[in-house]
């Protein structure tokens, strides 16, 4: 119950923050979130001839009020999704996360039952084909074992 | 256990699948170390929007001509430099059986129509936003040149940089005597 609070309150806190990004963004998250087409870094860490026209024409759409989705449309529709830092969450893009994080699912899942099988073979007494309480002690041995056992009687 | 095995040696055949697919589109510039070296090779196809028109244009649609294609950028000062030679080369030779195609990559649509608006440029100009183009033709900077024969083959010369009004004849020339 307490988690489930806590979750809420953190949305409480975060959403209005989001939805002022959307609607009012700034030029430097934008410029931290879209890449140069170019020179494939981030806006904020370029400073080629279409990384500074890219940053001219995000500055112009923040002052004609655009939208942070809007402007991100836009660089797309002009340059292809290569500028978004970040592949998007829908569509063919939402494939990017789901399949990393499947693949770390699936990862955890089968170190989970590795660990397991592995932890009932190490507990389990050994009771099956080859084990040690089953090997019978060839006659010549088991007279030397009884002569050494003696010795310490 | 066998379900695991098979998942696992899945993903590996995956992964090497994914390894021989880059490695292969990472050959993309054999066009211009080939043309460089005087070799004649085959044009990489495109298909791309047109900027002063409708619709696209497919390079493979131009086979029967020879093709002088340029790549170019509207914020690039050699390209401006070069406009007015193009344009004068495109009247020179256009009805001769010569097509020109500019293709604008990585640039801002209004930028470019702007550039086309100053230069008088009239000959089709595609758009290349995320610039498809510069790998399989291996692009290294704004304004390139190749010339392209009647059967689809890119033919040396391949400027690098601002062509002159005498390069750019050498090289349709070229391409008209190729076989």
């Amino acid at each position: 119950m307490k988690r489930l609070a806590a979750a809420a309150l953190a949305a409480l806190v975060l959403a209005p923050a989001a939805l002022a990004s959307e609607q009012h963004p700034t030029q430097r998250e934008l410029e931290r979130e879209l890449v140069c087409i170019e020179c494939h870094t981030t806006l904020d860490e370029s400073d080629s001839a279409i990384a500074r026209q890219m940053k001219a024409y995000i500055a112009r759409r923040i002052r004609q009020g655009a939208t942070k989705s809007q402007i991100e449309d836009e660089l797309v529709d002009q340059f292809g999704p290569g500028v978004l830092g970040v592949p998007r969450k829908h569509g063919f893009d939402l494939l990017a996360w789901v399949l990393p994080l499947g693949g770390i699912a699936l990862g955890a899942v089968a170190l989970g039952v590795g660990a397991r099988r592995w932890s009932r073979v190490s507990t389990e007494p050994r009771t099956g084909r080859g084990s040690v309480k089953e090997l019978p002690l060839d006659p010549e041995d088991e007279r030397r074992v009884d002569e050494e056992l003696e010795r310490f009687e | 256990m066998r379900a695991a095995r098979v998942l696992a040696v899945g993903a590996v055949l995956a992964l090497l699948g994914l390894l021989v697919w880059d490695l292969a589109k990472g050959d993309g510039d054999k066009v211009a170390k080939e043309v460089n070296r005087g070799q004649v090779v085959q044009a990489p196809n495109f298909r791309l929007p047109l900027l002063n028109g409708t619709g696209h244009l497919s390079l493979a649609a131009l086979r029967g001509k020879v093709v002088v294609l340029n790549f170019w950028q509207s914020y690039c000062h050699p390209c401006e430099e070069e406009a007015p030679d193009l344009v004068a080369a495109h009247e020179h030779w256009a009805g001769r059986g010569v097509a020109f195609v500019g293709v604008d990559v990585q640039d801002f649509k209004g930028a470019a129509r702007k550039f086309l608006a100053r230069y008088g440029v009239t000959y089709p100009i595609v758009r290349d936003g995320p610039g498809s183009t510069i790998g399989p033709f291996g692009l290294t900077g704004y304004p390139e040149t190749y010339f392209v024969d009647r059967r689809g083959r890119v033919v040396p010369p391949h400027v690098v940089g601002i062509a002159s009004r005498d390069e750019l004849d050498t090289g349709i020339r070229r391409a008209l005597e190729s076989a």
